[in-house]
């Protein structure tokens, strides 16, 4: 095929990031010109990076990207938009409480009379733009105001006004509801009939069949080919998306599972934007066992994790441990029912940075009587925990003393970890455990996880990398749309290519079969 | 006593007295609401107020001109303004603890200033003329008119600069483009770099308009108000001016309303200070406790129109039938 | 060994901080005076060494003196900016706490040694109950607690200055103030026949209790994680409002009780007609001993010293003593800018990573043994 064809080319990208991480191996990515290219992957495989090179976020270690049949140096977002690029971010880049127009023409306002802005010509211009793309936005209403569907459309037409000929859209139905998603397939459909080119970042498969020409998969930084839409099977795509070149062993003798712990009944919750992120979601959780939680994240697993930990509240559905309600306790209250949790956001929740080791590893457990003598803390005790939980968790570290932020990602876990796994909890709620952190933190965490599940507790393991979720679950849920697709009460038999199928929506148990994680009482 | 106050109240002059009162406040108040649109929180008022109520009055007397005094008070409260920027965006000095710094200058250090220059110890009253002090300016017509005339003309040339302010700053935040980065700064600083648009820069300049405005307040004090610069004449107004800006949700006109609000407190204040029975100490803390008040009432507000907003956008964004 | 590096830049870079305050003093004071240096010595020597190089006793026991409400408000700033709340009221709680304590040691006799306490106390708990205001304000509504906090102090100034003129002044007297104390409530001469009361000690005293409490107690741990993350403590089950407030309290507590022995050591009745600005002293104070108690007596005698260091200055050399001021405000912006000196704790940084990832490594390999 003749060169020319290709409006965006990506040859030999490899990205590794100072620590270590490589983000990118050897991808070559390819979009011919006015086609709808859908790039996909699990959270993880590389795509959000490689796109962000593309707009010049990022640059890449090794590797070239032409443009228009020109090499091009994208350096920073202007020249990326200098070279027709543009982009709309997962999380919008709009000021709420400016109209649609003054963000159109953010940085770049017509104006009269050398100081005013001429916002009529401002307003016309976003009708002009609207209308010919047939995006429709309402130039005078303030951002804040309007529906997400609009909110997305400003953005895209804030690319197309600063010149972009191809558009990344990077997730963009995360945020709509159905109706909105069907709105913006035929926005693009337009927009492609009129010359763009368009990259659409997303792992849902049904949306991709639906109006894109070619895709391109990515898995662990490998890119796994390129396809024509049409003549690729959905399962097929799932198989490449969803697989493990290396497939983690995990030591770990038999579960026995005895009484229930965790219980979740109908759980439900639809977030401010009016998308229901929880639906009917019920299991329980029993002593002795690992549960996992696989998925693609955004399919309700953040929310639920919240809700057993009051950071935020169900708008129905009941949350019990060991018989006892937690929904809406303050955390102290959690805490004390023997629940402990591991964060996603271990910068803002699991650690107090400028704090000391010691000051992060007291910090569940101040208030008992094993660590204060009187109105003082006993010293000696806290000093002895701490000593002992450094070994016994080998946080590499100076002393106690030292700030918990000069330590490296994976030490920096292991010191919540060491916190919450030696408070006693019955139930231990971890998510995302080991990500971003190295091999042998890694390691170390997975195995203190299972030593506790033998010994008696429960846990909840949310994580969307696939190893994880797969080998160390004993038994493993799959959530797709806010509600529970599958349940595996053995996770040893599980292939690949079905967790594929139902994380990605392709399959769907039946109730029935799903209704057996809820364990009789 | 209520009905002597009563009686007080609606006289022309009293509210003759209450614009008068407003405006150094209104001048900070602005200050405020320029500075936090841009998402830089400017404490330091009451201090840049009280240098540039001394540079003015300096000045003035030096060039024997209210005018250059006036323009000497602008300068000075811009560069006051940048210095603050440079040692909050530049060398990363908590802005609060800046605008804290800039206030301790404001006190002893005025005191400092004015004896190096003049020799004079906390008092400028000695040196005031005619020729220093911002005139005041009878607006013919207007100043015919019974009740209305005597309540609006005759105040001070600044005065009525004042409240013009609320107008330009209107302007200049809604209509210029300067106003609509500073409002995106403000508001979502990655949205305005995301566009290219330099948010130091932008921030740089809120502090420096901000400091004008505060530096026309300042000269306000010393050239009309009190007709000379002494320790501790701002009294608290530049932290005043922090609540009105709050109650007036950031915005110049509400400004000018809590403003106006907190200079009715303290022509109250002057009012109820000559009255029998009334303890003068007890109402010269009228205002501030307005101020608590009005902080209580707005933080309440707020709280409410957050529940209203989240429900109307729940409201627009409901799987109706019709697309839009 | 790296924090303790990183401790030593930051004493250099105090140190660099105030060395450009009095560069900046040095060219101010040129403006005032021909003799800088004679000015200078009376600023940086005078205060405790005279003429002839012998150590000056008396100027000791004022620079001491001076230190007792400071190192108050200062401890009192340390515990509200531990917890990140910017209140400002410490000015209103040492006045608040002067007041009720003369009022007490004047209308409500008491045994010996009781009846300071009792002084003391009850102005201490008077200056934490108004600390409530807001607290419970920014709690509950999330109002500015600085702003609310200034305003206090505007309030409390007034409504002691009213009930002082019009209840409880002393007509006999020229200027006002009220009646004198009754003896037993005053706070004992340390060195007799100067300013240096008991009240030092007792000032130590609660530099101890304080650090006790912020780095010992349950409660002051809770207060220091909330300044450094509010969202862990929460999750780590601290009860994030309640601690606020108490920062607070305890702030107004230990402000009032500042103002209470001041009053009570120096003086014989109560005769502040304004703000006694001890409050801005100790929020000086707190930044430069870096919110640490147990630094507050070494700001506070930085800080006392200077002060006398000014006064001396003024008296002997005509420089005006509020180039304190100056002084004090230069060292603030410099002391708490993040970036001054930053390239250079950007290198130290970088040298101490390299470091350690050096050892990190080698220590690694060895436990792994062959495994590399």
């Amino acid at each position: 095929m003749p060169q020319s064809e290709y409006v965006v080319q990506m040859k030999g990208i490899t990205k590794v990031y100072p620590n270590g991480i490589a983000a990118n191996q050897g991808v070559d990515f390819n979009v011919r010109r006015g086609e709808i290219h859908a790039l996909m992957g699990e959270n993880g495989a590389g795509k959000s990076t490689l796109m962000k090179m593309l707009f010049g976020l990022e640059q890449p270690t090794e590797g070239e990207i032409i443009v228009n049949g020109e090499t091009v140096n994208l350096s920073s977002p202007t020249v990326a938009i200098a070279k027709g690029i543009g982009m709309v971010h997962q999380h919008f880049m709009l000021v709420p409480s400016l109209t649609v127009a003054e963000n159109m023409v953010l940085g770049m306002a017509p104006k009269k009379k050398g100081l005013f802005i001429d916002m009529d010509k401002a307003i016309a211009i976003t009708e002009e733009y609207s209308k010919k793309y047939n995006l429709h936005v309402d130039p005078k209403a303030k951002v804040v105001d309007i529906p997400v569907g609009m909110k997305q459309k400003v953005e895209i037409l804030k690319a197309l006004v600063r010149g972009a000929k191809i558009l990344i859209l990077d997730e963009p139905t995360a945020v709509l509801t159905t109706q909105e998603t069907a709105e913006l397939f035929r926005e693009l459909i337009h927009l492609k009939e009129q010359g763009f080119t368009i990259i659409f970042i997303s792992h849902k498969l049904n949306e991709i069949k639906q109006i894109t020409d070619r895709l391109t998969i990515m898995r662990g930084g490998k890119s796994m080919g390129v396809y024509n839409t049409a003549e690729i099977s959905m399962e097929e795509i799932s198989r490449l998306m969803v697989g493990r070149d290396v497939i983690l062993t995990v030591e770990k003798d038999k579960a026995a599972p005895t009484d229930e712990v965790l219980r979740v009944e109908n759980l439900e919750y639809t977030n401010d934007w009016n998308k229901k992120m929880l639906d009917r979601v019920s299991f329980s959780v029993r002593k002795g066992e690992i549960l996992g939680v696989a998925g693609v994240e955004g399919n309700g697993q953040r929310e639920l994790v919240d809700m057993l930990f009051n950071l935020n509240v169900p708008d129905s559905g009941t949350v019990t441990v060991n018989g006892k309600s937690i929904v809406g306790l303050p955390q102290r209250k959690i805490r004390d029912a023997g629940v402990s949790l591991i964060p996603e956001d271990r910068m803002l929740y699991g650690i107090a940075d400028r704090g000391t080791i010691e000051d992060n590893l007291i910090s569940n457990r101040i208030y008992q009587k094993e660590y204060n003598k009187g109105l003082l803390f006993d010293m000696k005790a806290i000093h002895e925990m701490s000593d002992r939980l450094i070994e016994d968790y080998r946080v590499l570290c100076k002393s106690r003393n030292q700030q918990v932020k000069m330590l490296s990602g994976g030490n920096i876990q292991k010191v919540v970890v060491a916190r919450e796994f030696s408070s006693g909890p019955v139930l231990i709620i971890a998510d995302q455990p080991t990500r971003g952190i190295d091999v042998g933190a890694t390691e170390f965490i997975r195995k203190k996880l299972v030593e506790l599940s033998r010994a008696g507790a429960a846990v909840l393991l949310v994580s969307a990398d696939l190893n994880e979720v797969m080998e160390l679950s004993d038994s493993l849920i799959v959530m797709n749309g806010g509600h529970i697709a599958a349940y595996f009460e053995d996770t040893s038999a599980l292939t690949d290519e079905e967790m594929g199928e139902y994380m990605l929506g392709l399959k769907r148990q039946s109730d029935e079969e799903i209704g057996k994680v809820l364990y009789a009482k | 006593m209520w009905e002597q106050l009563f009686e007080m109240i609606f006289k022309p002059d009293f509210l003759f007295s209450v614009i008068r009162i407003t405006s150094p406040i209104l001048f900070a108040a602005l200050a405020a609401v320029v500075a936090e649109k841009a998402g830089v929180t400017n404490i330091g008022l009451e201090g840049i107020m009280s240098i540039t109520a001394l540079f003015g009055t300096l000045i003035s007397y030096w060039t024997q001109s209210w005018a250059v005094g006036v323009l000497g008070a602008l300068i000075v409260g811009i560069a006051l303004a940048l210095l603050l920027g440079f040692f909050a965006l530049k060398l990363k000095t908590d802005i609060i603890l800046g605008g804290i710094a800039l206030n301790m200058i404001g006190g002893g250090g005025t005191i400092f200033l004015l004896y190096l220059f003049t020799g004079l110890r906390g008092n400028t009253g000695e040196l005031t003329t005619p020729e220093m002090l911002i005139p005041q300016v009878n607006i013919p017509l207007l100043k015919d008119i019974p009740v209305v005339g005597e309540i609006l003309s005759g105040h001070s040339l600044l005065t009525y600069i004042a409240f013009f302010m609320v107008f330009l700053t209107w302007l200049m935040l809604y209509k210029t483009s300067l106003g609509l980065n500073i409002r995106a700064v403000g508001e979502n600083q990655n949205a305005a770099d995301s566009v290219g648009v330099s948010v130091i820069k932008i921030k740089y300049i809120a502090l420096g308009i901000s400091g004008a405005l505060a530096g026309l307040g300042g000269a306000y004090m010393s050239m009309y108000y009190s007709r000379s610069w002494n320790s501790g004449m701002i009294a608290g107004r530049g932290f005043i001016a922090l609540a009105a800006q709050a109650m007036g949700q950031g915005e110049p006109t509400g400004s000018m309303w809590s403003s106006l609000l907190f200079g009715l407190a303290n022509a109250l204040k002057n009012k109820m200070e000559g009255m029998q029975g009334m303890s003068s100490y007890l109402v010269a803390s009228i205002p501030y406790v307005v101020t608590v008040l009005g902080l209580v009432i707005y933080a309440v507000a707020t709280i409410r129109r957050v529940r209203k907003t989240r429900r109307a956008q729940n409201a627009m964004t409901a799987p109706a039938g019709e697309e839009k | 060994m790296r924090n303790k590096r990183m401790f030593l830049f930051e004493v250099a870079r105090g140190f660099a901080a105030i060395l450009l305050a009095l560069a900046v003093a040095v060219i101010f004071i040129a403006l005032c005076t021909d003799d800088v240096g004679g000015a200078l010595e009376q600023m940086l020597l005078r205060p405790l060494f005279a003429k002839n190089g012998t150590f000056n006793a008396n100027s000791l026991w004022v620079v001491l003196s001076r230190m007792i409400p400071t190192i108050f408000t200062g401890l009192a700033v340390c515990v509200m900016f531990s917890a990140n709340q910017f209140n400002l009221a410490a000015e209103g709680g040492v006045m608040l706490g002067g007041f009720l304590a003369t009022l007490v040691g004047i209308y409500v006799p008491m045994a010996a040694g009781l009846h300071l306490v009792v002084c003391l106390l009850i102005g201490a708990v008077a200056a934490a109950l108004t600390m409530l205001l807001p607290a419970l304000l920014k709690v509950k509504l999330g109002a500015s607690e600085m702003v609310s906090s200034l305003m206090l102090n505007y309030i409390i100034m007034y409504v002691v200055l009213h009930f002082l003129n019009n209840n409880f002044a002393d007509r006999s007297k020229g200027s006002t103030q009220t009646f004198p104390f009754l003896e037993t409530a005053a706070v004992p001469d340390l060195v007799p026949n100067t300013d240096l009361t008991w009240g030092f000690v007792i000032a130590l005293v609660f530099v101890a209790l304080v650090a006790v409490f912020l780095f010992r107690t349950r409660w002051g741990y809770a207060i220091r994680m909330i300044g450094i993350n509010q969202a862990f403590s929460k999750y780590s089950g601290m009860k994030v409002g309640s601690v606020i407030v108490l920062s607070q309290v305890i702030g107004g507590f230990l402000a009032g009780l500042g103002g209470g022995i001041e009053v009570l050591g120096r003086y014989s009745t109560f005769l502040w007609r304004e703000l006694p600005g001890y409050g801005w002293t100790g929020v000086t104070i707190a930044i430069l001993a870096k919110n640490n108690p147990l630094m507050v007596p070494f700001a506070a005698f930085f800080m006392a010293y200077l002060e006398r260091g000014c006064e001396l200055m003024r008296t002997n050399a005509g420089v005006p003593a509020e180039m304190l001021d100056i002084i004090q405000a230069v060292i603030f912006l410099f002391f708490a800018a993040e970036q001054f000196l930053a390239r250079y704790r950007q290198k130290l940084v970088v040298k101490g990573a390299r470091e350690e990832m050096k050892q990190a490594f080698d220590s690694e390999a060895a436990a792994k043994g062959g495994n590399a």
